[in-house]
């Protein structure tokens, strides 16, 4: 039997390919067969027919013969799939505004999944991932930091109950001298047992071991990225063994890692790892590591907590920080440790993105309302399609069609139109992806993410498709098999489609409300975005350029010779109207934080957690943040005149209102006593920060009365435009230190530019998703509206020939679409509202229901929802009333 | 085609075996067949084209008959099937049960 049936099935496969030649030898046989027994009965035609009668039918034998060959199932299939083919081809407007939806819905989603999959699912190309875990402290507050200090580190690595093994890691960005250039380079000071624990071989040469993480250690050594090894050395083998200069000390390169390697941060590839040891001061690191065989990560946890707590009274009491204020010291002794799993990694993407920040949900949000419209569209434009098809699929019914091969094949169709929209939506995802990482990655170039298409999301996509399909699909097409023969049959589906449909009204007042949502919600984005652009930082941005300086002097007074005469000398320079010094930038970090004394008179003294920064001489004057009070530092605050310092408007009002602060005393955190630096001035409100921040109080000490600091930010304000003078400047610095370390020169629009790129992309994507989905109405309703003006043609033919006007019979037509519209919007606008108070915290000095964005949206549906309806209302209505008449 | 069983009608299973007696005698085409059956059994057994090439093409799928194109007696081109080993032993195994069936079947109406 089976045997029979796997020879059945070769000889089948055979006749597949050989299709032709099945049907010519069908007919050879039965002509054959039919000329002899003509020939029995004599010669001429009438032996032929007598023979051709007694025959029967040769169709219908050939008919049952073919299809012993053939494969049933797939034979059908393919028919289904040729008819649908036809039957799309025929409608090419809708199989394109079908297949559009489909294509930008499902790749939306599939081009965000794909990320998701990169950043959070895919797990490090290291031995055993799963095995790995990542040590986080909790803060009171709630915040999880991933960054541990050292002695946290020292102490874990001594555990042997629950680790089997830890490393830490911490990145520094030394500078790098190559030739007669320096550029700043990052770098992962690990610990010994990094490599070891991660289990990667590495390329060439070796990698750190415990050996060479020890202060003592003879040779300083390094090992490189792949991608740094194949910019700097061209992926020479001379590399093992080269010294490379970092800030200063020589290091040996001993290894170059595989390229797929990264370590442990998807987000943040070092160019270089090199041992911790060779930090004096490590201060904080990230710790992985693994448990051993057999310990949860719970029981990790309750054995290492002690551990950690034993850590930080252990830093409480060597760093002295009694003097903390109570709050703070509370707050850190009472951190906890928590154990998570770290499979994929440690990510700052994750961290930042996942957990802090909304640009992610918006972004999930907004592309699962693409896919729902695209499916609303499609529903309802396949409804009116069959509603239309009605008459083609009675009389099939008639004619003997079975109910479910109708069925099937309606469902083919439309599975075919799903599967070739997802197919584009494939496409697009992937182009679509690597946009979006780029946006999402603040900087792409030190991702290791490659952009190949992963097959996992490729099933997801494929998944969607059908489900999609299904979603859509099936339901018409069993609606539309249902139709009563009779009916169908006398027209009178006509009349049906004139009256109420509730389902297909139904889906047209989802999409317009859908889209109300989204063009409501791009217009919130951008005009949020137009406030970040233009709003004011309180101090100049035209002309202002910025660039952080190192120096490689190593004493203070080297360092503040450097610093002196690097003002000196780019002062000087053409072109150059102001030159200052900052520790912290205008659009730096915000400052430093740092506690201090508020001494009022009368008063009790006050304690505060405030924003601090060191300035040079004339640094307001160049920043062009006005002066509102006092004076500005000068070149006469040195260090051996009394301390001074400069606070902002903000710290005014709140610590001194109503009073006249220059005069008053302040001292730093360590100091409580004695209140020495006097307030000279009073400044205006800047951001030093990101554009979004709050106004803060800041103070401010000149940088002649402070250690002098290794790196501070240049500022140089420019006659016109500041780029020309980047050569200047370097040249200026490197004649000074040649070992110092210039960082990218930065214009303040330029700044600007960076940090509203998430933003910019919200916006973007809102406003280009929202159009589309009002494209994709539009032109659903136009379809809808087509239909049925076309199955109502009759009746307009006799309203028109009883005298109705060409008005009248435009606002019959329209009337019905316009009550659609009006309530979508209805239903849109409160939608959108309380949808607007979730992403309240991403707008900018913006309400949610800021009424020009709701005003814009809801005009922009209406209008383009009437046009839709419009357009062929007049086609119908300016036909001729006999040419509709007869139309039937 | 007939719906009726008419005397002379032959059940698919019993068409076969004859077919694949008939082709134990040596190749031939379909029409040989047809005409030996129905000449062999005193024209009692017709066999219709609508029944014989579906069984023909049927057998041939399942591997008891092979086919070939060859020249008929009159110099037409025409389809020769012959019996393959498969088929031998099938005719083995049907011809041995019809006669037992027969044999059984004659016993009962032949009882008094």
């Amino acid at each position: 039997m089976l045997l029979e049936s796997v020879e059945g099935t070769w000889l089948r496969l055979k006749a597949l390919v050989h299709r032709r030649k099945l049907d010519r030898d069908l007919d050879d046989e039965l002509a054959f067969h039919l000329a002899m027994r003509a020939e029995k009965y004599g010669s001429g035609p009438q032996a032929r027919a007598q023979a051709q009668r007694q025959f029967g039918n040769v169709t219908r034998i050939r008919e049952t013969c073919r299809e012993l060959w053939t494969f049933a199932p797939l034979e059908t299939l393919w028919q289904d799939l040729r008819y649908a083919c036809r039957t799309l081809k025929r409608t090419p407007a809708f199989t394109a505004v079908a297949l559009l939806s489909l294509a930008l819905g499902i790749g939306a989603n599939t081009a965000l999944f794909s990320l998701v999959n990169v950043m959070l699912l895919r797990a490090l190309p290291v031995k055993d991932p799963q095995g790995l875990v990542e040590f986080v402290r909790a803060t009171p507050a709630g915040a999880m930091m991933t960054n541990l200090p050292n002695p946290v580190f020292e102490f874990l690595r001594q555990d042997r109950n629950a680790l089997a093994d830890v490393f830490a890691i911490r990145e520094s960005h030394p500078a790098l001298r190559d030739g007669g250039q320096v550029n700043r380079v990052m770098a992962h000071q690990v610990s010994g047992t990094f490599f070891r624990s991660l289990g990667v071989q590495p390329l060439r040469g070796r990698a750190i071991l415990p050996d060479d993480d020890w202060t003592g250690a003879a040779n300083r050594v390094a090992v490189l990225s792949y991608a740094f090894w194949s910019r700097r050395f061209g992926q020479s083998p001379s590399a093992i063994g080269a010294n490379v200069r970092l800030s200063g000390e020589l290091f040996t390169v001993v290894g170059v890692m595989p390229a797929e390697f990264f370590g442990v941060d998807r987000s943040r590839v070092p160019d270089l790892w090199v041992p911790l040891a060779t930090n004096p001061n490590p201060g904080e690191v990230w710790v992985l590591g693994r448990l051993r065989p057999g310990v949860a990560l719970p029981r990790a946890r309750v054995v290492l907590e002690p551990v950690f707590h034993r850590a930080l009274e252990w830093i409480w009491d060597t760093a002295d920080m009694k003097q903390w204020p109570e709050q703070e010291s509370r707050g850190f002794m009472s951190q906890r440790l928590i154990v998570n799993r770290a499979t994929e990694g440690t990510s700052g993407v994750r961290w930042s993105y996942w957990e802090y920040s909304s640009t992610l949900k918006i972004l999930v949000g907004l592309t699962i309302l693409i896919l729902l419209i695209a499916c609303v569209n499609l529903a309802n434009l396949l409804t009116s399609r069959s509603a239309a098809r009605s008459r083609e699929i009675s009389v099939r019914l008639a004619l003997g069609a079975g109910r479910w091969r109708l069925v099937r094949q309606l469902l083919t169709e439309n599975l075919l139109l799903a599967f070739v929209g997802g197919a584009l939506g494939l496409l697009l995802a992937g182009w679509g992806h690597r946009i979006l990482l780029d946006f999402l990655l603040s900087d792409p170039l030190s991702g290791a993410f490659n952009y190949r298409l992963d097959p996992r999301v490729l099933a997801f996509g494929l998944a969607l498709s059908l489900a999609t399909g299904l979603l859509f699909g099936l339901l018409p097409a069993i609606r539309a098999t249902r139709a009563g023969l009779a009916d169908a049959l006398h027209g009178a589906a006509r009349q049906t489609g004139t009256a109420q449909q509730p389902l297909a009204k139904g889906l047209v007042v989802l999409q317009v409300g859908l889209s109300t949502v989204l063009l409501i919600g791009a217009g919130l984005f951008a005009r949020s975005l137009r406030n970040l652009d233009v709003a004011d930082l309180g101090f100049a941005r035209e002309n202002l350029l910025l660039t952080d300086v190192q120096t490689s002097a190593k004493t203070p007074q080297a360092r503040q010779q450097f610093w002196t005469e690097l003002t000196r000398r780019l002062g000087v320079v053409p072109g150059v109207r102001n030159v200052a010094l900052a520790g912290d930038a205008v659009f730096g970090n915000g400052g430093w934080n740092n506690t201090v004394w508020i001494r009022h008179g009368g008063r009790a003294t006050q304690n505060v957690h405030l924003s601090e920064n060191y300035v040079s001489p004339g640094f307001f004057a160049t920043a062009g943040v006005p002066i509102l009070a006092g004076r500005e530092f000068s070149e006469r605050d040195r260090e051996s005149t009394p301390d001074v310092t400069v606070v902002n408007l903000a710290f005014a009002r709140r610590f001194y209102p109503g009073e006249n602060p220059i005069g008053q005393r302040l001292s730093g955190g360590d100091r409580p006593a004695a209140p020495t630096e006097e307030i000279v001035g009073v400044v205006g409100d800047a951001k030093y920060g990101t554009v979004r921040e709050e106004l803060q109080p800041m103070f401010f000490h000149p940088l002649e009365q402070a250690p002098p600091l290794s790196s501070c930010v240049l500022h140089v304000r420019a006659v016109s435009n500041p780029i020309l003078l980047e050569p200047a400047i370097r040249r200026e610095i490197e004649a000074i230190d040649g070992d110092a370390v210039v960082g990218e020169m930065k214009t303040v629009p330029q700044i600007v530019h960076t940090q509203l790129r998430e933003d910019r992309m919200l916006a973007t994507l809102a406003s280009f998703f929202s159009l589309l989905a009002l494209a994709l109405g539009a032109i659903g309703i136009y379809g809808i509206v087509a239909y049925r003006v076309a199955r109502r043609t009759a009746e307009i033919g006799i309203r028109m020939a009883l005298g109705a006007t060409q008005g009248a019979v435009l606002w019959l037509v329209v009337r019905e679409t316009l009550i659609l519209l009006v309530c979508g919007v209805a239903i849109g606008v409160p939608s959108a509202l309380a949808g607007a108070r979730l992403i309240r915290s991403q707008l900018f000095a913006l309400s949610p229901s800021d009424p020009l964005a709701l005003s814009c949206a809801t005009a922009a549906v209406l209008a383009a929802g009437a046009l839709a309806a419009f357009l062929p209302a007049r086609r119908a209505a300016s036909a001729a009333p006999l040419a509709a008449l007869q139309s039937e | 085609m007939g719906e009726q069983q008419k005397p002379g009608d032959l059940v698919q299973g019993t068409l076969d075996m004859l077919v694949l007696r008939t082709l134990a005698r040596g190749a031939m085409h379909g029409y040989g067949i047809a005409e030996f059956i129905q000449t062999t059994s005193n024209n009692v057994l017709r066999v219709e084209e609508g029944a014989l090439y579906p069984a023909l093409h049927r057998l041939e799928l399942r591997g008891l008959l092979a086919s070939d194109w060859g020249i008929s007696e009159n110099n037409r081109r025409a389809k020769y099937y012959r019996l393959t080993a498969a088929g031998r032993k099938h005719l083995a195994v049907e011809s041995e049960h019809w006669g037992r069936m027969s044999a059984a079947i004659a016993l009962v109406m032949n009882s008094a």
